[in-house]
């Protein structure tokens, strides 16, 4: 069986510097991720000495499969609930039961190993949607200290140095270059979705996706091989963290990247100030490197988990969480989905995951009477198994039986989602805090999430499910349906949770992500967001990371941490 | 229990055997076992001739193959010995469940394997209808029997990718589909 395509690429370059755990460095990175990965590259190639401490291991496309049994049931890639569980209720009234809650990439690289690489800029609403909007009872709905126009030389430079690729579309917020690479083709899915989106007076653009689609130096174009979203690019052309960013540290010779390392605990002095990193290798021996100062980019729920890990006698609630704010609104992101069987074949499941997308309802007529908007894409994301075993035929189907099989010879290549990506509202209420009796296998306090949308999302999120099906039906499906909208309970988006903001009393971290409280500390993730935007966050996390890894950089080198 | 082949085989073929070894259920499922007889590393004979019975009610063999071609039984009996460990008594009292159900719908049954199609349906229907959990567990390996990479033991020759229209070819070009044929 082909399970692998490689490209006879010259091999990733792990042998990485080491330093001593009693060596201050720079700068311990926790996580190597979205944000991680760009901190680790900005800051060791500006000179300074970096240690990324990852809790997963290091793979390269050598190790990768195609294999979704291996994938799922070993979390092959992603945070193992097994060792690493968490709990959830709705509220706080409710009892925190044991339910995996969240999915997050594990390993170097971190989650942009395995996600789809859809790359969305924000656009300038969405840095001050809040005041545009007007307050909303049981939000912190809530400006941000920066604007588009300010972010704008980093989104490109997440263009031109993590590699997008894409054509710019009528509708898309300012952009000082162009695309580094030509938009994918369309598949069956996007063309449909530019017949249906015509149909209602809507366009349907190429998709800007952090996935090669020319090669690049030491770097595969797409080959479309199908499985995107869930797995590792066989061939380097998924603009992962570990391909683009990382790399580039290591062969400064200034950046050791040290896999398998399970942070605990940041320390600090009584001065206030962090002091290193207390962490667990693979053998679950504990060890503290010193460092001059920490980045934490371990995502919106693992970060604000390991500021509350991080008590002291000097911040008793917690690491930089004076303001109380740490593991506060928590933001998902929100959508509705609607499915279609078509007449002829679509074979969604060869190439990558979206291809089009549809941005007429980014912003939506205040007539409506609804809060934020979103953008659509046509889809087929859906394995084999997860297809037959439940999420891929009609609600009315049988699921066992002579018609369940002959429904599934006939839809598996037929079906499409339609998915709506929208914005959810910050809320002081959702949380990420500490569970008060379940740890991890190593015995550190797990996370307890307590998370539900509000209801102006639940209608936003419907309206979107609703015009997902308008779409569907005007491209032309034989039979369509909807997914059924309620309040979220899992999320692979983790967002808000430290949010930026110039007052300490309201947010965690300052506008250049320096901790209100710490000056030795900065946070540089999907934590950082003050509002989630439409669906797609890991590009703006991403230029935040550009923009923060360029004045961290220029702090430390005036000696300003 | 391990079944060698050769066990297997001999008690197929030979009354005497059966009889002297005195395993009626051994003797009964090996005449309706349909694979290729290979070793069960799990299961005994019998065990899996009722869960590969029941396996093939989930996705039958009709005019294309289904659970039984797919040797979806292999693939569990690896999953219990493999992934799956910490579920083995789950289905041995799975299939246990299968046997005494089958017995109350039909008293001549002894095995469920030996019911006639519309009684082991009947069977399978009615778990569903009570929700026990064991006919989800058993519907959805068989599923992922059908549909897993063939290394985990099922998916024999692709069986299941060809019957969806699943291609594991990995690299693709346009067109993709029969939509994009003029893009």
């Amino acid at each position: 069986m082909p399970d692998h395509v490689h490209l006879s690429l010259p091999p990733l370059d792990q042998s990485t510097v080491q330093y001593a755990p009693d060596d201050a460095v720079d700068f311990v990175i926790v996580g190597s991720g979205a944000a991680g990965g760009v901190m680790a590259k900005e800051l060791s190639t500006a000179g300074f000495r970096v240690v990324v401490l990852e809790q997963g291991p290091w793979r390269t496309e050598k190790d990768f499969v195609h294999d979704e049994l291996k994938i799922w049931n070993e979390a092959w890639l992603t945070n193992d609930f097994r060792v690493s569980p968490n709990t959830f209720r709705a509220t706080a009234h409710d009892k925190a039961r044991v339910q995996p809650a969240i999915l997050y990439g594990r390993g170097v690289g971190g989650t942009t190993v395995h996600f789809s690489a859809n790359y969305w800029r924000f656009r300038e609403i969405d840095f001050v949607e809040a005041s545009r909007t007007g307050a909303i009872a049981g939000t912190g709905f809530a400006d941000w200290p920066i604007t588009y126009q300010e972010l704008e030389p980093y989104y490109t430079k997440v263009d031109w140095e993590v590699g997008v690729a894409g054509v710019p579309a009528p509708s898309d917020p300012p952009r000082s270059k162009p695309y580094p690479m030509p938009p994918h083709p369309p598949k069956s899915t996007g063309v449909l979705l530019e017949q249906g989106a015509a149909k209602l007076g809507w366009t349907a653009h190429p998709a800007p996706l952090a996935i090669a689609s020319t090669p690049l130096p030491g770097r595969g174009a797409c080959i479309q091989c199908g499985l995107c979203l869930g797995f590792g690019c066989e061939v380097r052309a998924k603009s992962s963290s570990l391909v683009s960013v990382i790399p580039v540290a290591v062969a400064t010779g200034r950046c050791e990247v040290r896999p398998d390392s399970y942070v605990r605990k940041i320390e600090t002095d009584t001065a206030g100030r962090v002091t290193g990193v207390k962490y667990f290798d693979a053998r679950k021996a504990e060890i503290f490197q010193r460092a001059k100062a920490v980045v934490v980019c371990a995502n919106g729920a693992e970060t604000p988990r390991l500021l509350l890990n991080s008590k002291s006698q000097r911040f008793p609630h917690g690491l930089a969480n004076s303001s109380g704010v740490v593991g506060t609104h928590l933001m998902f992101n929100g959508g509705g989905t609607s499915l279609g069987v078509f007449e002829h074949e679509v074979n969604g499941f060869k190439g990558l995951v979206a291809s089009r997308v549809v941005w007429d309802l980014y912003e939506l007529d205040p007539a409506l009477g609804l809060v934020g908007g979103g953008g659509f894409d046509y889809r087929f994301d859906l394995t084999p198994i997860q297809f037959a075993t439940g999420d891929g035929l009609p609600p009315d189907s049988p699921r066992w039986g002579r018609e369940y099989k002959r429904l599934l010879a006939h839809n598996y290549t037929r079906t499409i989602e339609c998915y709506g990506h929208t914005s959810s509202l910050p809320m002081p209420t959702n949380t990420i805090t500490l569970d008060p009796t379940v740890k991890d296998a190593w015995g550190i306090p797990a996370i307890r999430m307590t998370y539900q949308d509000h209801p102006q999302d639940l209608r936003l999120y419907k309206y979107f499910t609703d015009r997902a099906e308008d779409l569907l039906k005007a491209s032309g499906a034989v039979r369509t349906w909807q997914r059924p909208v309620e309040s979220q309970a899992f999320s692979v988006h983790l967002l808000g949770t430290c949010r930026m903001g110039n007052d300490p009393a309201t947010s965690v971290v300052d506008k250049f992500h320096r901790a209100h409280d710490v000056p030795n500390l900065f946070i540089v993730d999907g934590s950082s967001l003050v509002t989630c935007g439409r669906g797609q966050p890991t590009m703006t996390i991403q230029a935040l990371a550009f923009r923060a890894g360029e004045h961290v950089a220029g702090f430390a080198g005036r000696g300003e941490i | 229990m391990d079944q060698s082949r050769r066990s297997f085989l001999a008690l197929t073929g030979s009354t005497a055997a059966a009889i002297w070894l005195a395993d009626v259920d051994a003797l009964l499922a090996a005449g309706r076992h349909a694979a290729t007889a290979d070793a069960f590393i799990v299961f005994s004979a019998a065990d899996a001739a009722d869960i590969e019975a029941a396996c093939a009610q989930i996705v039958p063999t009709d005019e294309t193959p289904g659970a039984r071609e797919a040797r979806v039984i292999y693939f569990i009996d690896k999953a219990l010995d493999t992934f799956a460990r910490g579920q083995r008594n789950e289905w041995v009292k799975g299939a246990r469940l299968l046997r005494s159900k089958a017995a109350r719908v039909d008293r001549a049954a002894r095995t469920f394997a030996d019911l006639r199609p519309e009684l082991q349906i009947a069977v399978l229907a009615s778990l569903e209808k009570d929700k026990v959990p064991f006919f989800q567990e058993l519907r959805n390996a068989a599923i992922a029997g059908m549909l897993a990479s063939p290394e985990h033991g099922g998916n024999f020759e692709k069986t299941g990718w060809k019957m969806i229209g699943f291609d594991d070819r990995f690299v693709w070009t346009a067109p993709f589909g029969w939509y994009d044929r003029d893009a």
